[in-house]
């Protein structure tokens, strides 16, 4: 008989059963209630999150081997949480904004989360495969969420066509993987894997699988869809992307590397020194003509992605750890970065190039002076706390000698810095637009506080996420 | 206390050049002249207590910089040498600052100005209260930097923003050799704190390093190398010419910093570091050598000048070369002697100039004035007392200092000090001449102003004058007040003093009660051994009480003080600010001069006088004549011994030729490779990247196919390899 | 066994021809033909391999479902497939080699490989009921989340494609029990003759 024990799960199933009731909620009552659902919902996962830490963290897999809390996914589950709270906080007041008021909004927002903490947890190629999907599925409605528009609707066929493509990779992978092993858990593969020669079939499958993972996590050369998706989606949508799936799905790589394919070191390694390179390189020279912030940030989310695999590559438990480090830091700037941007409106219409930015350090100077500090973060300037994520990723990356690969890495993050820069200079020395809109809600300026929190004081007590992130990364390596 | 001193001056420069717009003229002034007024207060009670009472102290303020073995402190160093130059700096720049209310009551930036005052005050204390070198260094490059806002304080006067620049420029080569005398230190001596290195020095004596390949003795190259900082600052010969140039500035700046303070910090770094200097005899005599020549020089060029503030400034530079050749001779005490001296009456001469100035409706040149002494009587007196003080008329304050300074330089016994003492005679003879040409020609015979100015030729208000008359009370007593504490000996020989030179009887500091009344007791017995033994106990007996006083006001009547008695007077006064090893101990050697070296001085002095009176008031006819005669030489006077024009030959206009030629290599091959070219590059890439984002699905589709094959054909690529 | 491997020649070589019929037919209705031929085949395949429950599936939701979808979404919408294909054949040679050296790559993988497998291969229960089995027991996280999925999609379409349209008339059941004669009715006298 499987293990069913259903206590590790009680965060997702009861994050999925809220999603049903509000989702029976809004269909009686009409879309009115997507204030009420989305703060329902935030409460929720406050919920889920206080559930998270009361679990026992040690239980081992349950249902079959399909499903595991331990120390790993536990911790990226409670920053996946932090992350949906702030996209929904974010987004209320955009959809009201734009007039696509619906309810089934922060639902489907929920459910990808679902997807995305049963993803995480994920110890069979199976439940890996249903989980990713879910989550991809809401993501591929909320990119088309605004149904009415051309850009929307573009993002969301893009993002859906390539994405069953990516899928379809993803699961002859994982036909391959099955025939060179007999099995599809994730214990079996390593214990296949270690057990001596390699099968050229069971790279093979690895290769189709990452390279499904690497859609996901848009790293460079399968990073294409990103910039237009991120363009066409509605900004809140476009937050949530930036913010939540890429950790999610890089901890699944995370988990995947470093637990069935843990024997193949080698060779994956080489598959994510080019990842992270070409990644790395086209997300800093692809966005310096970039005039739209929304595809300005893709690209940035892209050479970002590409500095976290870098420490991936060193296959080492520091690795992971600056990764996961990295990762973290990056969703808090991301998340104060597209609550400005969401801000950025003029009477009713948003106003998303670069050059609408001109002066906004002389009409809205909080705004501006917060948007700066983001920046600077993000270009790797200490002492704000994206400086020290390219610190452990570097240093990891030194550390396991990959010297071409850091090299590589700062030069671009040196040329990335010039549209952090850019932006800066052209909210402070150029001479004002008109203003814009002045009616920010709360809940913005709480996430916009957070993460400026998050970003200027990291400095001062950085061991308290470092221990976390290699506690973390421990835990993938003893089991 | 020593807070009070040194930060109050910081915190008026704050509140008035940051807040300068909300607290308005009125309020800048008032808080400055407040800050300085209090550190002056401060000053005098630390003199009481450090230099008189003997607490001499360390005061550690916080860590600076710890990298290694380099540990560098904030601190203050409050001895004796420190605590007069406190007292000198925040005295003058207290009348100075006053002074100012009614000097530059008429310009739009009279709040900056003050600001600028408090914040150059704040360095030189700095300067001096340092207990480390980079401290000092600190205070250093501060003084040059206040010197350079206040001599372009009149910004949009192109004339002074050329000279504002050219101090700092001339300032900096200075500050080269003194950056480099301090690396040197912290080679040889691992630190660069004075405690320490003067723990060390005895030791290091001998000690030798290469370069080049030669042997060079490490204590000469460490003091030549700090005495071009202080050839730089000080205005020495070789790095002089800036100091006539910085009369561009307003006047209170030329009495403050061109006179009393910042020229005399090289002096003061020489003093301080007295004891490395002791071990140097090859530093000492160049240290001679230049400032005998800067003497000289300096008097030749004042005597043809015709601008008055310019003459008073030569006349300072040929001082300061008086105070290093003492320093030279080991004579440290001397030198500090001089320097507080000079300090008062040149700060009255400058004021007084200023004062000068002011009535004739901002004239400077002395050949457009005459006949005005009727008018400014109260500034004409104070220009008499200043320049019989500067040109050592007993018992002015010049003429204790300038005599102990010029004895000591003779009882040197070595060639470059009869050198300097020749110098310095000769100069004496010019600088009594000049002095008194530059009155008369100012003050007396016909009027040469238009009618228009001699109708607006106006007393100074009192705000001008009563800074004026506590210079006065400087110059007129200050020599003889601490005659006794500066130079009364090291107590190392016993020996008899010539005759006393009596004293009339003056104020005194009650400070001196003690000893003096001791001392009048003794006035009548000649001094024998056993005063060695009373003097000690006397001084033994705690001097640290003592009435206060402030430097302006009343003055209690004390019998005179006789010569210097040998005792460990002198020593515990200086206590180890200064060191001078026994064998160069000029000063108690001064003592024993014979009667011809002591009076020569003032016979010359005397003589200058005289010949001015010949040649400007009795028979006016005479001196273009003479000019006419000696064309040649008083061209090459006039023109300052062409040194500007060497300059400008040799250095400036290379260095223009070099820059140039630097910046067409940094725009067309650094730039072109480096920043430009690297970016457009990336514009480039950037640019294709773009185009390869083609929008087309099928396209990114491909893409995604293509690297997916392209991951497996590379390791199928391997496995076949490896079979 | 000849039958076996026969078999297996048929329908690997028909599903391969139509889907190669598929992408090259020109008329879109064809395309979709193909496309069943192409399903009927592989239900074929799953039938040798002893998987008789998924070759239904294959057929009833593939061909009844999905197929059919496809045909109604080709016949409705008209969309110019002539404009559309236009410069497809300058793709052709590079597909073809990209194709090619997969295909190359697939076949040497596949060579020489021997298969382990970790779970014993069931042989005593049918296909269906083994099936039936696991799937409530061992597989039912993965179902779960598969009805999730389900879920998001239905979600989903609704939220891309559902109109309100306005005017239009529905019932409210509740309202129209809660309905009170003061509200529906109103009394009026009249005098004959006279309209209301």
């Amino acid at each position: 008989m499987i293990d069913f024990n259903l206590v590790p799960l009680m965060p997702e199933i009861f994050l999925a059963i809220t999603a049903m009731g509000l989702l029976i909620v809004g269909a009686f009552q009409g879309n009115c209630t997507l204030r009420v659902i989305s703060w329902f919902g935030v409460g929720a996962l406050c919920l889920a999150l206080f559930m998270l830490t009361r679990i026992d963290w040690h239980l081992g897999a349950v249902l079959n081997n399909m499903f595991e809390l331990d120390t790993f996914s536990a911790i990226v589950k409670v920053f996946i949480i932090i992350g949906l709270v702030a996209s929904l906080a974010l987004s209320v007041r955009y959809l009201f904004d734009e007039n696509i008021v619906r309810f089934e909004f922060p639902i489907l927002i929920l459910l990808a989360g679902v997807g995305m903490l049963l993803m995480v947890s994920a110890t069979h190629f199976l439940s890996l495969y249903v989980a990713l999907e879910l989550q991809s599925l809401s993501l591929y409605v909320l990119a088309a969420f605004r149904r009415t528009g051309l850009r929307s609707s573009e993002a969301g066929v893009k993002y859906f066509t390539l994405g069953a493509l990516s899928s379809g990779m993803l699961l002859f992978g994982i036909s391959l993987i099955y025939g060179a092993v007999g099995g599809l858990a994730f214990d079996d593969v390593a214990m296949v894997a270690a057990a001596g020669d390699v099968s050229p079939l069971l790279i093979v499958g690895m290769v189709f699988v990452i390279s499904a993972l690497a859609f996901k996590v848009s790293a460079a050369p399968f990073h294409m869809w990103t910039p237009d998706v991120y363009q066409g989606a509605p900004s809140a949508v476009t937050a949530f992307f930036a913010i939540v799936p890429k950790l999610a799905a890089m901890a699944l790589l995370i988990k995947l590397l470093m637990g069935p394919f843990y024997a193949m070191a080698l060779q994956w390694g080489q598959v994510l020194y080019a990842l992270a390179l070409l990644s790395t390189v086209v997300g800093a020279f692809a966005a310096l003509v970039q005039d739209n912030v929304k595809r300005l940030m893709a690209y940035s989310s892209i050479g970002n992605m590409g500095y976290a695999m870098i420490g991936l590559v060193a296959a080492s438990p520091a690795g992971v750890s600056a990764t996961l480090l990295y990762l973290v830091l990056y969703m808090f700037m991301t998340a104060g970065a597209f609550a400005i941007i969401l801000s950025m409106r003029r009477g009713d219409l948003q106003v998303l190039n670069i050059s609408d930015f001109a002066g906004l350090s002389q009409t809205r100077p909080f705004l501006a002076y917060g948007f700066a500090i983001i920046l600077f973060s993000m270009s790797g300037i200490p002492p704000m706390a994206g400086f020290f994520g390219k610190l452990v990723v570097f240093e990891a990356a030194m550390e396991a000698e990959l010297y071409v690969l850091g090299t590589i890495g700062v030069v671009s993050s040196v040329i990335a810095a010039f549209y952090y820069l850019r932006l800066i200079k052209v909210m402070f020395f150029d001479p004002p637009e008109d203003a814009i809109n002045d009616d920010t809600p709360f809940a913005r300026y709480v996430v916009l506080g957070v993460s400026l929190a998050m970003v200027t004081f990291f400095i001062f007590k950085p061991a308290g996420l470092m221990d976390l992130m290699d506690s973390a990364a421990q835990s993938l390596f003893i089991s | 206390m020593e807070f009070l001193a040194v930060f109050t001056p910081l915190l008026a420069f704050v509140v008035a050049f940051f807040f300068g717009k909300a607290l308005g003229h009125k309020g800048a002034q008032v808080v400055t002249c407040a800050g300085i007024l209090l550190a002056a207060f401060a000053a005098i009670n630390l003199f009481f207590d450090v230099a008189l009472g003997g607490n001499a102290r360390v005061v550690e303020l916080a860590p600076w910089v710890i990298s290694g073995d380099f540990a560098v402190h904030w601190s203050l160093r409050v001895d004796t040498l420190s605590v007069i130059m406190i007292n000198v700096i925040t005295i003058v720049s207290a009348c100075v600052h006053i002074y100012s209310l009614g000097y530059m009551s008429h310009d739009g930036a009279r709040g900056r100005f003050m600001s600028y005052l408090s914040l150059f005050t704040f360095a030189m204390l700095m300067l001096v209260t340092a207990d480390n070198l980079l401290q000092l260094f600190f205070g250093w490059e501060g003084v040059g930097l206040a010197s350079y806002l206040l001599i372009g304080f009149w910004n949009h006067k192109h004339s002074a923003n050329a000279a504002a620049q050219k101090a700092f420029v001339v300032n900096r080569v200075g500050d080269f050799g003194l950056a480099l005398g301090m690396m040197a230190i912290f080679v040889v001596f691992g630190s660069i704190g004075f405690d320490e290195i003067f723990a060390q020095v005895a030791d290091k004596a001998d000690v030798t390093f290469d370069l080049f390949g030669m042997h060079v003795h490490a204590m000469t190259a460490i003091a030549l190398l700090l005495f071009v900082g202080a050839i730089g600052k000080s205005a020495q010969l070789g790095l002089h010419t800036w100091l006539p140039d910085a009369m561009e500035g307003p006047t209170p700046v030329s009495a403050l910093i061109h006179a009393a303070t910042m020229v005399t910090a090289g002096v003061f770094l020489v003093a301080r570091m007295s004891p490395l200097f002791e071990y140097a005899p090859a530093a000492l005599m160049v240290v001679t050598v230049v400032g005998g020549l800067t003497a000289f020089v300096a008097a030749t060029i004042g005597m043809t000048q015709f601008d008055i503030k310019r003459v008073i400034a030569y006349s300072t530079m040929s001082q300061l070369g008086y105070m290093f050749f003492a320093l030279g001779v080991s004579a440290y005490g001397a030198a500090m002697f001089h320097l507080m001296t000079h300090a008062f009456f040149k700060a009255l001469l400058f004021l007084g100039a200023g004062s000068v100035i002011h009535a004739m409706g901002d004239e400077q040149d002395m050949r457009k004035m005459g006949g005005i002494w009727k008018k400014i009587p109260y500034t004409y007196a104070f220009m008499w007392i200043g320049s019989l003080a500067l040109a050592g008329i007993p018992p002015f304050a010049g003429y204790f200092s300038k005599d102990i300074v010029l004895e000591a330089a003779w009882a040197d016994h070595t060639w470059f000090g009869n050198f300097a003492f020749a110098l310095g005679i000769a100069a004496a003879f010019m600088t009594a001449f000049y002095t008194w040409r530059l009155l008369i020609m100012t003050f007396h015979g016909k009027p040469r102003a238009t009618q228009k100015v001699m109708g607006h030729v106006h007393e100074s208000p009192p705000v001008m004058l009563g800074p004026l008359a506590v210079l006065a009370i400087g110059a007129l007593f200050a020599g003889a007040v601490f005659y006794q504490p500066f130079v009364g000996g090291s107590g190392h020989h016993g020996e008899e003093h010539g005759a006393a030179v009596e004293h009339a009887a003056e104020d005194s500091h009650v400070k001196e009660t003690d000893v003096l009344h001791v001392s009048a007791e003794d006035e009548l017995k000649k001094i024998g051994a056993e005063i060695e033994q009373e003097v000690k106990a006397v001084v033994s007996q705690d001097a640290a009480h003592t009435a206060h006083e402030s430097d302006h006001g009343d003055n209690t009547h004390s019998d005179a003080h006789g010569t210097g008695h040998d005792a460990e007077h002198g020593a515990d006064f200086w206590n180890s600010s200064i060191q001078v090893l026994a064998e160069n101990d000029t000063v108690t050697a001064a003592h024993g001069a014979p009667l011809w070296v002591k009076k020569l001085p003032l016979v010359v002095g005397v003589l200058g006088i005289w010949l001015a009176y010949i040649l400007y008031f009795k028979s006016p006819t005479i001196v273009p004549r003479l000019v006419e005669g000696m064309k040649p030489l008083h061209t090459f006077l006039f023109n300052k011994w062409y040194f500007d024009e060497l300059y400008d030959a040799l250095f400036v206009k290379n260095s223009i030729k070099a820059g140039k030629l630097f910046w067409r290599g940094d725009k067309n091959v650094i730039d072109r490779y480096g920043p430009d070219g690297v970016s457009a590059v990336s514009v480039a890439i950037s640019k294709g990247m773009s185009k390869l984002q083609s929008g087309f699905i099928y396209h990114y589709a491909f893409v995604m196919m293509v690297a997916v094959i392209g991951g497996i054909s590379w390791f199928v690529f391997k496995f076949v390899v490896e079979f | 066994m000849i039958i076996q491997g026969l078999a297996f020649l048929l329908f690997s070589g028909i599903l391969s021809i139509s889907a190669l019929l598929v992408i090259t037919a020109r008329n879109p209705v064809h395309s979709v033909l193909w496309l069943v031929l192409a399903f009927f085949n592989s239900a074929g395949l799953f039938v040798l391999l002893g998987a008789e429950f998924i070759a239904f599936l294959m057929v009833i939701v593939y061909v009844g479902a999905v197929a059919v979808l496809f045909l109604f979404v080709v016949m409705m919408l008209e969309v110019d497939f002539v404009s559309l294909r236009q410069g497809a054949m300058q793709y052709v040679p590079v597909g073809l080699i990209v194709g090619g050296v997969l295909f190359a790559e697939l076949v040497f993988m596949y060579g020489g490989l021997e298969i382990e497998a970790v779970n014993q291969a069931v042989t005593e229960v049918q296909n269906s009921q083994s099936i039936g089995l696991v799937l409530y027991t061992d597989y039912i996280f993965p179902f779960q989340v598969a009805g999730l999925i389900l879920f998001v999609a239905m979600i989903g379409a609704i939220v891309l494609t559902h109109r309100t349209r306005p005017g239009v008339r529905r019932q409210n059941i509740a309202e129209q029990h809660n309905r009170k004669p003061e509200e529906a009715m109103e009394i009026r006298k009249v005098t004959t003759g006279t309209g209301a």
